[in-house]
């Protein structure tokens, strides 16, 4: 653009100047802040800063600043060019125009979908989407800073009042579908992983807050949760919206609070009953031959990783579970029913064709 | 102060907003961030080596060891963990001998994990140097590991 | 006087006035509302990370930190509702989990107190008792004020181990809140950046690159990180287990001619501790390692001199005062005017120099007035001192715009000048420096000359070349650095003092001063040289030789008194022996510590220190500042003027009949102008050289080495501070 003179000091001999420069930023989460990001463009850590001072009135460099991102400032071409009428003509009162959403996990047609702001969950996911192939369990939105929403919710319209009301955010415009096969307390801790690995570390609220919620969780997958915990969860992740310094700590408590609000019952399970009903918190559940269906092809033999399942050609397999690390791979490749993953009542894992 | 890195300064302003920009050239230069670099920046910018040092160590882009030969990256954003990619990390891990972070003893393979490459809708996803793989299986991935001498 | 802007704002339903520029922490503190905090600290840029001074504000959502929140007209504040309190209580737990708080609510916390002679011995801190901040601790203060009682958050211990191998301050970061104090003082207060926090998240650590010591990374040891730190996480090793300390006395520095103000910590009557007062005129706060940790090792050495000391044939023996005194006398009074000389320490008290000047010339009755500064200067020692005398003040150089700095690093020295330094070159000052090393300033610098000592008089002769305009400087820039009419300061560092091409320095600093308008500041270990020429305590100078009109009148030494001739009696004042001073055949050593080996002193004198014998000294900048006392005096140990007022009286009837300070300086008052009247500070004014003109050449041999080690009143500050070794050894590299 430079070289045609359409991009700084005097465009096309007019007196109107503009200078674009991009920055890379380094591999930091917590730099979608907006103070963040500016300590990352003046070449500092990445960490948010205390408002106010707002950025309109000292932000970069000190200078008064606006923040936007690509995804708004990518939407303006189109509304300067057609004007505003055509642009609210999307979309529904106070939340006018289109989003862009990510739709991926566990559904048919994944892929980025731009809609009117207000169109339902079930429409996203059951029209454009094409549906699920397993029992539909949640919606995931708003990324790590969101929350999942449970089968109730799928009339919910997507607009920022509707899905804060339910517990969750807009965000990005993550949508993460999932079905029987997705362990929710497995979710809220990866969640809480991710934040915990990308929180800047500057305040006690999430940096240390978020590592508890992370401990409690990793023992309720590994069956060693008691329902203190229950109770324990919600006060940490109360304390750390109201205590924490930017939006990534101020969020971060959403999954887990969500989860626990529309999925108590699986927490519950874990805790109890030592179960995922998911089959997939590794300490809870273990993979078997079932002798009856083995018909012996060695399928299951060829593709373990460590060896765990032996036995000679047309004969039932065995299957060690002391070297056994539960990588599905058998349980995946095996035709006849024949290998089972469980908590400690053994049950048939089902298979869809 | 090494030629290289002295052409690579010579490319950027000598204000502090600059050291960002100067670290990714120089990890593109050398494949990480070394003390002789990090010397010639805090003269350059006028930053003490230490604050270059805690400004670089926050940004997971910036290594200080030198890589590996091959940079095996597995995608574990939520897509990818939903379908499977922890799996396909822990299996690495068992299969090369090292943790996440590590580089292979005989510095063939650097493993690490990150959180989303963007290819959500064909996940699960591993990139290997600058090659995306998608809907990755353990299998397929031990097949892949032996193109990379 | 103009007044400061007020507003007035509400707090917990009371209206109350605020300054304009404050944040609402500041002004609740103002008004006696205290709001517990940890991580905010007066003198430190606000950080708001520990979360603990939340508050409710109408008009902001959520709960603002009051350390980092504004204060406007017609603010709604409200510091103590339940949900704050809870808040703060619930964040108070967090942080406890990650420090090591056994004893905070045990019950057996003041009952262990049997067993307390053994915890601290193990380690580990794993409790208060355990700590050594305990009973000094903000965390522990911060919990009562919370109402903390208990927690239920298991206890994280990260397992770090402690840092001990650099000197002077131990690093327990098990402890560490990651506050940020240390880190920010380190950077924005001192300018010097060793400190960073490292990583991100839970893995956030601090310290500097590369796991480097602290040593290696340029560490000043100013001990500032450790004077803000709440918890033990950072503690100074000799005073580690002191406990809270009894009183703090206000003092100066005697280690160099700045003149820091020091508080000294006193416990059980012995300076166990020294901090920066950060409110000083002087200096700011901005302290060095010598002054903030080489004060009670020095002090309180097992070598200290406690009772007069003879040496007789078989040995070394005591005795008590009068003898000793008699003895002293006798010897002096027996070997006469011709056949004695005076040695003075130039970083004696100007009443120990008065007395001193007084003794030699009317007791004695000789110039013989001997020093280092005269051995060591040899026939430089008219520019040095015309050099020294007309030094700006260290403030001025904020607002400079050209610095040029000759053989300095202010690491281990000169820090509040070095720091200063640095601000004006953040500022935008021109600033180059000449070394023979690379040197701590060459990061801000513009252009660091490193070379050996024999190059810098024709670097200086370039800059003064381009500044008039005819010639080009050696070096790629077209244009001057170094602007006529332009602010500019040169300052000479002790390097470039003790250098073999000091007199060709000198003559181009005095050409820059003189002819092309720079300023002058020079670096010099002689804490009280302006105190020797206002007492005169130089041969050949009168006391009230700084008189507030005409000029210094300086007799070249060399001139007035024969410098190379051996005596029978030397009488050392404070003051060590050393090669290019005369020999003696009586050497009468007043000291607080043992001479440097090789010397065996016939007479010993236990001779008390500045934390024990008040007195006056005088800075650089002519400012007279006061030494208080702290302690009593070590065991038979006396003011230096009390020993020299004794042997005189012996020698002579009725002569220095010295019974207190304030009787000297009385004394002082009336001759000596700036003494009395409230400037406190001595006139200064230009050094011209009388008499017999100086012989060419340092006739002393070769001059003092650079790299001399810091030392006070001739002993070498290592011998007895364990720390300093490690400093020593760094600055040689």
């Amino acid at each position: 653009m430079r070289e045609y003179g359409l991009l700084g000091s005097n465009i096309l001999d007019s007196d109107f100047s503009f200078e674009i420069k991009i920055k890379e930023g380094a591999g930091a989460f917590v730099c979608g802040e907006e103070t963040a990001l500016i300590g990352s463009i003046e070449g500092k850590r990445g960490m948010p800063r205390s408002r106010p001072p707002f950025p309109a009135i000292a932000g970069l460099f000190g200078s008064p600043t606006i923040i936007n991102n690509v995804e708004t400032l990518g939407t303006l071409p189109n509304i300067l060019r057609n004007g505003p009428d055509w642009y609210t003509r999307f979309g529904k009162e106070g939340n006018r125009g289109t989003k862009t959403f990510s739709l991926v996990g566990k559904i048919r047609r994944p892929g980025l979908i731009e809609v009117q702001l207000g169109t339902t969950l079930r429409e996203i996911i059951f029209d454009i989407g094409g549906g699920v192939q397993k029992p539909f369990k949640a919606i995931q939105t708003g990324g790590p800073s969101g929350g999942c929403l449970s089968e109730e919710f799928l009339d919910l319209t997507v607009d920022y009042e509707s899905l804060a009301s339910a517990g969750s955010i807009m965000g990005s415009g993550g949508l993460i579908v999932m079905d029987e096969d997705t362990c929710i307390v497995d979710l809220a801790k990866y969640f809480l992983d991710f934040t915990q690995k990308e929180s800047c570390g500057k305040c006690v609220p999430c940096r240390v807050g978020t590592k508890h919620i992370l401990e409690i969780l990793q023992r309720i997958t590994e069956g060693e949760g008691s329902p203190d915990d229950l109770l324990a969860l919600r006060t940490l992740g109360d304390t750390i919206k109201k205590g924490a310094l930017c939006g990534l700590g101020q969020t971060a408590p959403n999954p887990v609070l969500t989860t626990l609000r529309y999925f108590r019952n699986e927490y519950l399970e874990h805790i109890k009953d030592h179960t995922c009903r998911a089959t997939v918190c590794k300490s809870l559940i273990e993979y078997r031959v079932i002798k009856e269906k083995c018909t012996g092809c060695q399928s299951c033999v060829r593709v373990c990783p460590t060896g765990a399942i032996t036995g000679p050609r047309s004969e039932p397999h065995n299957l060690d579970a002391s070297k056994c690390i539960k990588c599905r791979s058998c349980y995946e490749i095996c035709r006849y029913d024949a290998i089972a993953g469980d908590a400690i009542v053994i049950r048939t894992a089902e298979r869809q064709s | 102060m090494p030629e290289q890195i002295r052409r690579i300064l010579g490319k950027h302003g000598r204000s502090p907003d600059e050291l960002i920009p100067i670290l990714q050239d120089v990890q593109a230069a050398f494949g990480y961030i070394g003390e002789e670099s990090v010397k010639a920046i805090s003269r350059y910018l006028r930053i003490s080596e230490n604050q270059i040092y805690g400004v670089s160590s926050f940004y997971a882009q910036f290594r200080f060891t030198e890589p590996g030969r091959h940079g095996i990256k597995v995608c574990l954003g939520t897509a990818c963990h939903v379908r499977g990619g922890g799996t396909l990390l822990d299996m690495l891990e068992r299969g090369l001998d090292i943790h996440c972070g590590e580089t292979t003893e005989d510095k063939r393979y650097d493993l690490d994990r990150v959180a989303c490459l963007g290819c959500c809708a064909l996940s699960p996803v591993v990139q290997i140097d600058r090659d995306i793989y998608s809907r990755m299986t353990v299998n397929k991935l031990t097949e892949l590991l032996k193109n990379y001498e | 006087m103009t007044k400061e802007k007020k507003v007035s704002i509400t707090i917990d339903n009371r209206k109350v006035e605020a300054k304009a520029k404050t944040t609402i922490l500041q002004a609740a503190r103002d008004n006696n509302i205290d709001i517990p905090s940890l991580c905010a600290l007066e003198h430190l840029p606000s950080y708001g990370a520990c979360r603990l001074c939340v508050v409710e504000v109408d008009g902001i959502r959520g709960f603002p930190t009051s350390c980092t929140t504004p204060v406007e007209d017609g603010m709604v504040i409200r510091t103590d509702t339940a949900e704050v309190r809870t808040l703060r209580q619930e964040v108070l737990k967090l942080l406890l989990s990650e420090h090591p708080a056994s004893c905070l609510f045990c019950e057996e916390q003041t009952d262990c107190k049997n067993f307390q002679g053994t915890i601290r011995k193990v380690g580990v801190t794993t409790g208060c008792r355990y700590c050594p901040n305990d009973d000094m601790c903000e965390l522990q203060e911060v919990t009562k004020k919370v109402g903390l009682t208990e927690t239920s958050y298991p206890v994280y211990y990260r397992n770090f181990p402690v840092e001990k191998e650099d000197p002077f301050y131990d690093r327990d970061y098990n402890l560490c809140l990651l506050c940020g104090r240390c880190v920010r003082v380190c950077n924005d207060v001192r300018l010097n950046g060793t400190l960073s926090f490292k990583q991100r998240g839970k893995m956030t650590t601090i310290g500097p690159a590369f796991g480097r010591s602290h040593l290696e990374a340029g560490c000043e040891f100013c001990g500032a990180c450790v004077a803000v730190c709440p918890t033990g996480a950072l503690s100074a090793k000799a005073s580690k287990w002191s406990g809270k300390p009894d009183e703090v006395v206000e003092s100066t520095c005697p280690y160099c001619p700045i003149g820091c103000t020091l508080d000294l910590k006193v416990k059980a009557g012995e300076v166990v501790d020294v901090s920066a007062d950060y409110d000083s005129p002087t200096e700011h706060g901005l302290i060095c390692v010598k002054g903030r940790f080489a004060i009670p090792e020095y002090v309180l050495s097992p070598d200290r001199l406690a009772r007069p000391t003879i040496l007789k044939p078989e040995g070394y023996d005591f005795l008590p005062w009068e003898e000793a005194l008699d003895e002293a006398a006798a010897k002096l009074k027996a070997a006469g005017p011709k056949n004695t000389f005076v040695v003075v320490s130039p970083q004696l008290s100007n009443e120990d120099l008065f007395v001193a000047q007084r003794f030699a010339r009317e007791v004695i009755g000789t110039e013989a007035i001997l020093s280092s500064v005269i051995f060591d200067l040899g026939s430089d020692l008219r520019s040095f001192v015309d050099l020294v005398v007309m030094s700006e003040q260290i403030d001025t150089i904020e607002e400079t715009k050209g610095i040029l700095t000759i053989g300095l690093d202010t690491t281990y020295g000169f820090t509040p000048l070095g720091i200063a330094v640095k601000k004006a070159a953040k500022k935008g000052a021109i600033l180059v420096t000449v070394s023979e090393h690379e040197c701590n300033l060459d990061m801000l610098s513009e252009e660091a000359f490193q070379s050996d000592a024999a190059k810098w008089p024709e670097f200086m002769d370039g800059i003064m070349k381009s500044m008039s305009g005819n010639g080009t400087r050696k070096s790629k820039a077209a244009a001057p650095l170094f602007k006529k009419g332009d602010r500019n300061v040169v300052i000479i560092g002790p390097d470039a003092v003790f250098s073999g091409k000091r007199k060709e320095i000198f003559e181009r600093v005095l050409a820059m001063r003189d002819n092309l308008g720079w300023k002058v500041i020079v670096c010099h270990p002689y804490t009280n040289l302006m105190g020797m020429l206002a007492m005169g305590a130089l041969p050949g100078l009168k006391p009230g030789g700084l008189k507030s009109d005409g000029v210094l009148k300086l007799k070249d030494p060399a001139g007035v008194v024969d410098l190379k001739q051996n005596r029978k009696v030397g009488y050392f004042i404070g003051e060590a022996p050393s090669p290019e001073m005369p020999k003696c055949e009586y050497l009468i050593y007043e000291n607080a510590l043992p001479a440097p080996s090789g010397f065996d002193p016939n007479l010993i004198l236990p001779a008390g220190l500045f934390t024990e014998s008040p007195g006056t000294t005088i800075s650089s900048e002519g400012k007279i500042l006061t030494f208080n006392r702290a302690s009593a005096p070590f065991a038979e140990s006396k003011p230096d003027w009390w020993i020299i007022s004794g042997i005189a009286a012996r020698m002579k009837k009725g002569a220095l009949k010295y019974s207190s300070l304030a009787a000297i300086q009385s004394e002082i008052k009336k001759s000596i102008p700036g003494f009395s009247g409230k400037e406190r500070r001595v006139p200064r004014k230009k050094v011209v050289m009388e008499g017999k003109a100086a012989a060419a050449g340092n006739p002393f041999g070769p001059c003092r080495d650079a790299a001399a080690p810091a030392a006070f009143r001739g002993v070498p500050l290592h011998d007895h501070v364990a720390g300093m070794k490690a400093i020593e050894e760094r600055r040689h590299k």
